[in-house]
C-alpha cells in the first residue's frame, strides 16, 4: 500500500462537481506530479489532501491509517502554497519558526541568537541566499520561495510535500536550485506532490504523474511512458494545435521580398514608411528600466522577452501610465502621449492587462456580470443610467464568446477557476475595442486549452489592425505569436529581432546580457 | 396558495425582469438586515405598549432622519474603501455656518442653507483631496480634520448657540406631511437618490469597483482620486444637510451639533452589510443598520432601563447584532 492512497473520491459545490471517483497513490522518494488544466479539480484535491476540506465519500488513508478518521494523520503533509505568503516585514528566522512554540522556541522571550543558530542549518540545507536576521522583503523571490519550502519542512514529522506551481515566478536558473532541493527531499524519502502547467519541468523533475480531467483522475502512469503530446491530450481529452504559429498573418499589404528574412532587417523595410507606427517609445526611462526606445505597428504583435527583474511590466506600466516614467517621451498614433494617467490611456484605446490577474485585474467580491460590465457602461449606459438588459446581453455574448466556464453571470468572480478568470478579463478588454492592447504574461498559470485560446485571440487582433504586445517569460511563447521580439536585460534594451529569422540561442543570449550588443537593432 | 406559488415560480423561470436581477447581490446581503430589523421592532412592540404610539414612531423617525443624512453618506465612502470621522463635524460647522449667516450676516435664509450644504461639500472635498493628494490614510487624516473643523466652529461660536433663527426654516425641520417628520422624508429622498447612484450609474458601479480592487480599477481607466473626492464631498454635503435640519429643527444654531454622528453612522452601516474593507454593501441597508440602532435605543427608554445602563445595554446589542451576522456570512460563504 503505498504511503498516501486515495480512493473513489467525490467532493461537491452547490452546482458542481469538484471532484468525483479520483484515485491517488503517493509513494515515498518518488516526485508525483499533478497534472491537469484550470478547474480540473487540482486544487480541491490539494485541500482535501491537507485536510483544509473534506470530501463528501471516498477513503484518504495516511501510512496506512484512515486519515478522515484521525485528523492529526495530516501533519505528515507539507503544503507551499503558489502565492508568497511570507509576513514581509519580519526576519528569515522569525518567518521558519512561527508559531515559535511548535518550533521548541516556548520560553517567555525569544533569544534571537538561538533563533538564528537554529534558521543556519535550514539555511544550508535548503541553499537559502539569506542571513537568520534579514527581513524577509530584502531577499529575492525565489530565496523566498525556497524560505517558504523551509518552513513547511520545519513540520515535525512531514514525509509528503506538496508544491503548488513552486516556479511560476521563477527564472531558469531559480528553478533548477529548487529543483535540486527537491530531488534532495526525494533522496531522504519524503514523497513530493508537484503540481504545474510547464511541459519541460513536469517531465524534468516528476517520476510519475497523474492526470485531472473535469474532476475525474485519467491516467496514473510513471512519466517515462508518456510523451508531451500524450500528457496534453491526457489533460484536454483532445488534440490542440500547440504547435502550430499563431504570428499574425499580414493580409492586404505588401509582403516583403524573402531576401529581407535573411538577417536583421531594419524594422522599416518591414513596414512601409507611409504607414506611421501606432506606439513610438522614445528613450523612456523610469524605476528599473533606462533609455527603452522601440516602435510598434499597427497589424503586428510585438514580443518582450527578460528574465524576471529585466523590467518588463515596469516598461509596460509605465507606458500604460500606471509607474512614473523619469524621462522619455511616447508618440501614440502620432500624436504625443501624456504620460501617468491610465484613464486617458484607456479613453484613447490603450488596455493593459497585468500579470497579477489577483492584485490587478479582477473584482473580487462582485459578480462575473459587473466585472465584465464595468467596461461597458458606455455601451449600457444611457444618459447616465444603465440599461441592465443591455448590459446582460452583452455580458452572456461575452460569456459565450469566450467559454467562459461558470453557471451563472451572478456568480462572484472570484469563485471561477484562474483561466476562466484571465477569459473574463480579456472578453472585458475587449469590449472596450482597444487600439493597442499589452498582455502582461498573460497565459501564467494558465493550461495548455485556453492558452492556445488566448493566442488564437491575440493573432486575430492583430490581422484587425490592433496593436499587440506580448510579454512573456516563455520563449516558446513568444517565437509562436511574436512577429518581432524586444529583449531587455537589466532594464536595458539589448536587442529587437525579427521572430523568423532569429534562432533561440540568439535571443536568449539577449536576455542573458551575452552578445547583445552585435545583434542591437 | 399552491397556484400563486407555482406561477411565482414561472416568472422566476421564463426570465426575470432585468431591474430586479441588477440590484440582487444587494437584495441578498439586504435579507439579513431586513428581517433582524422586523424581529426587533416585533420585540420592541411585545416589550412595551407605547412603542407603537405614532407619537413613538414620529420621535424615532425624527431621531433617525439625522443620523440617516450622515449614514448615507459614511456608507458610501465605506464602499468605496475609504472613512471620514469628520462627518460630524463638518455638520456642527455648517449648522453655526447657517446661523452666523441668517442671524448674524442677516443673509436670505434659503441662500444660507445653500452656501452651508456648499460648505459641507467643500469641507467633504478638502478631506479628499489631502487623502488623494497626499496619499494619507483616510482615518488618520480625519481624525485631525475633525478637530480642524469642530476647532473653527468654537473659534467663530465662542462656545455660544446662536438664537434667533428665522422662522423660514423651521418646517424643514419642525414641519410633518403625510404624518411623516420633514426631515424623516428629506432623508428618504437623499437615500433614493443615493440608492439609484450606486446601483444605476456608472459612477455607482465605479465606487464598487474601486472598493472592490483599487489597483484594478485603475488599470481599467476609472479615474479613482477623482471619484474619491466626489464621495468624499457627497458625505460632506449630507452631514452639513443633517447639521442645517437640525438647527432647522432646534430653532438655534449649537456648536454642540454632529457631536454624536461619527460612531454610530459606521456601526448601521456595518450592521447593514456594508464592509469596512470597501467594496460591499449599500446605503439602503445602512439606513435599514441605523433604524436597528434608532428601535433599540428608543426601547432601552421606554422599557425604563437604568440611564447608567443604557449605553452598556444598547452597545452590547449592536456587538450581537455584527456578531450574528459575521457569523451568518461566514456559513453564507461556505456554501458558495
Amino acid at each position: 500500500m503505498a504511503f498516501v492512497e486515495v480512493r473513489s473520491l467525490r467532493k461537491t459545490f452547490p452546482g458542481v462537481v469538484a471532484l468525483d471517483d479520483v484515485a491517488l497513490s503517493l509513494d515515498l522518494g518518488k516526485v508525483h506530479v499533478l497534472a491537469g488544466e484550470n478547474g480540473a479539480g487540482k486544487s480541491t484535491l490539494i485541500r482535501i489532501l491537507t485536510g483544509v476540506s473534506s470530501p463528501d465519500s471516498g477513503s484518504l488513508s495516511i501510512d496506512g491509517q484512515d486519515a478522515l478518521a484521525d485528523p492529526s494523520r495530516f501533519s505528515r503533509i507539507a503544503y507551499v502554497p503558489q502565492e508568497l505568503n511570507l509576513f514581509r516585514h519580519m526576519t528569515v528566522a522569525e518567518n521558519l519558526f512561527m508559531p515559535f512554540a511548535r518550533a521548541g522556541f516556548d520560553g517567555l522571550t525569544l533569544s534571537g541568537g538561538a533563533l538564528s543558530r537554529a534558521t543556519q542549518p535550514f539555511l544550508e540545507r535548503f541553499g537559502i541566499r539569506a542571513r537568520p536576521a534579514q527581513k524577509v522583503s530584502s531577499i529575492a523571490v525565489s530565496d523566498q520561495q525556497l524560505l517558504q519550502i523551509a518552513r513547511a519542512s520545519t513540520a515535525k514529522g512531514f514525509q509528503v510535500l506538496i508544491l503548488d506551481e513552486p516556479t511560476s515566478s521563477l527564472t531558469h536558473a531559480e528553478t533548477d536550485r529548487l529543483f535540486s532541493v527537491v530531488r534532495e527531499l526525494r533522496r531522504t524519502g519524503h514523497a513530493i506532490v508537484f503540481v504545474s502547467h510547464k511541459m519541460d519541468e513536469m517531465f524534468g523533475i516528476g517520476d510519475v504523474v497523474t492526470v485531472l480531467r473535469n474532476g475525474r483522475s485519467v491516467a496514473h502512469r510513471s512519466i517515462d511512458e508518456l510523451k508531451e503530446r500524450d500528457l496534453i491530450r491526457l489533460m484536454s481529452g483532445d488534440e490542440v494545435a500547440i504547435d502550430q504559429s499563431f504570428r499574425p498573418q499580414r493580409g492586404p499589404r505588401p509582403t516583403p521580398p524573402p531576401s529581407d528574412a535573411v538577417g536583421f532587417a531594419a524594422p522599416q523595410s518591414k513596414h512601409p514608411e507611409d504607414e506611421a507606427p501606432l506606439l513610438d517609445v522614445l528613450r523612456l526611462s523610469g524605476r528599473g528600466f533606462n533609455d527603452i526606445s522601440f516602435q510598434l505597428h499597427r497589424g503586428e504583435i510585438l514580443g518582450f522577452a527578460g528574465l524576471v527583474g529585466a523590467g518588463r511590466s515596469e516598461i509596460m506600466q509605465t507606458i500604460f501610465g500606471a509607474r512614473r516614467a523619469t524621462s522619455g517621451s511616447i508618440q501614440f498614433e502620432r500624436k504625443p502621449w501624456r504620460l501617468g494617467r491610465p484613464d486617458l490611456s484607456v479613453a484613447r484605446g490603450m488596455l493593459y492587462l497585468s500579470e497579477e490577474r489577483k492584485q490587478d485585474g479582477i473584482l473580487p467580491l462582485l459578480s462575473l456580470r459587473e466585472n465584465i460590465g464595468i467596461s461597458i457602461l458606455g455601451q449600457t449606459a444611457r444618459s447616465g443610467v444603465i440599461s441592465s438588459g443591455q448590459e446582460q446581453r452583452i455580458v452572456d455574448t461575452v460569456i459565450h464568446d469566450y467559454d467562459i466556464k461558470t453557471d451563472s453571470r451572478e456568480k462572484k468572480i472570484r469563485f471561477l477557476s484562474g483561466g476562466n478568470q484571465q477569459k473574463a478579463i480579456i472578453g472585458r478588454a475587449m469590449q472596450q475595442r482597444p487600439r493597442l492592447l499589452i498582455f502582461d504574461e498573460p497565459t501564467k498559470g494558465i493550461d495548455i486549452k485556453t492558452k492556445v485560446e488566448i493566442y488564437r485571440i491575440m493573432k486575430r487582433l492583430a490581422e484587425e489592425g490592433v496593436g499587440v504586445i506580448l510579454v512573456s517569460s516563455e520563449m516558446a511563447e513568444l517565437r509562436r505569436c511574436a512577429t518581432r521580439i524586444v529583449t531587455l536585460y537589466h532594464g536595458q534594451l539589448t536587442g529587437t529581432f525579427e521572430t523568423e529569422s532569429t534562432d533561440n540561442d540568439t535571443l536568449i543570449a539577449a536576455i542573458i546580457g551575452a552578445g547583445a550588443s552585435e545583434h542591437a537593432a | 396558495m399552491p397556484p400563486s406559488v407555482t406561477a411565482g415560480k414561472s416568472t422566476e423561470v421564463t426570465g426575470q425582469p432585468p431591474r430586479r436581477r441588477l440590484s440582487s447581490l444587494a437584495a441578498n446581503q439586504l435579507l439579513g438586515v431586513v428581517f433582524a430589523l422586523v424581529a426587533i421592532f416585533l420585540v420592541s412592540a411585545a416589550l412595551s405598549p407605547e412603542f407603537l404610539t405614532s407619537f413613538n414612531m414620529v420621535i424615532i423617525a425624527r431621531t433617525l432622519a439625522f443620523v440617516g443624512l450622515v449614514t448615507i453618506g459614511q456608507a458610501m465612502l465605506l464602499i468605496l474603501g475609504e472613512l471620514d470621522l469628520s462627518v460630524g463635524a463638518i455638520g456642527g460647522l455648517a449648522a453655526v455656518a447657517g446661523g452666523l449667516l441668517m442671524v448674524q450676516a442677516g443673509v436670505n435664509a434659503w441662500l444660507s442653507l445653500l452656501l452651508c450644504l456648499l460648505l459641507g461639500a467643500a469641507c467633504g472635498a478638502v478631506n479628499g483631496l489631502l487623502v488623494t493628494r497626499l496619499r494619507l490614510h483616510s482615518l488618520v487624516l480625519t481624525i485631525g480634520m475633525a478637530g480642524v473643523y469642530s476647532g473653527l466652529n468654537l473659534v467663530s461660536t465662542r462656545g455660544v448657540a446662536i438664537t434667533g433663527i428665522p422662522d423660514q426654516i423651521g418646517f424643514l425641520g419642525q414641519g410633518v406631511v403625510a404624518d411623516l417628520p420633514v426631515p424623516f422624508l428629506v432623508m428618504l429622498g437623499c437615500l433614493a437618490v443615493a440608492a439609484f447612484l450606486m446601483f444605476r450609474t456608472p459612477f455607482g458601479r465605479y465606487i464598487y469597483a474601486i472598493g472592490n480592487n483599487t489597483a484594478a480599477a485603475r488599470m481599467l481607466g476609472i479615474r479613482v482620486d477623482f471619484i474619491r473626492v466626489v464621495v468624499f464631498a457627497i458625505a460632506g454635503l449630507l452631514s452639513a444637510m443633517a447639521g442645517i435640519l437640525m438647527v432647522a429643527r432646534l430653532g438655534t444654531a449649537q456648536p454642540s451639533i454632529g457631536e454624536d454622528w461619527v460612531l454610530p453612522p459606521i456601526a448601521a452601516a456595518v450592521i447593514g452589510g456594508v464592509a469596512t474593507t470597501g467594496g460591499i454593501g449599500s446605503p439602503i441597508g445602512a439606513i435599514l443598520g441605523a433604524a436597528i440602532i434608532g428601535i433599540i435605543e428608543n426601547i432601552i427608554v421606554l422599557y425604563g432601563v437604568s440611564p447608567y445602563w443604557q449605553s452598556v445595554v444598547s452597545g452590547g446589542i449592536v456587538v450581537l447584532a455584527i456578531s450574528f451576522d459575521s457569523v451568518a456570512r461566514r456559513t453564507f460563504r461556505r456554501e458558495e
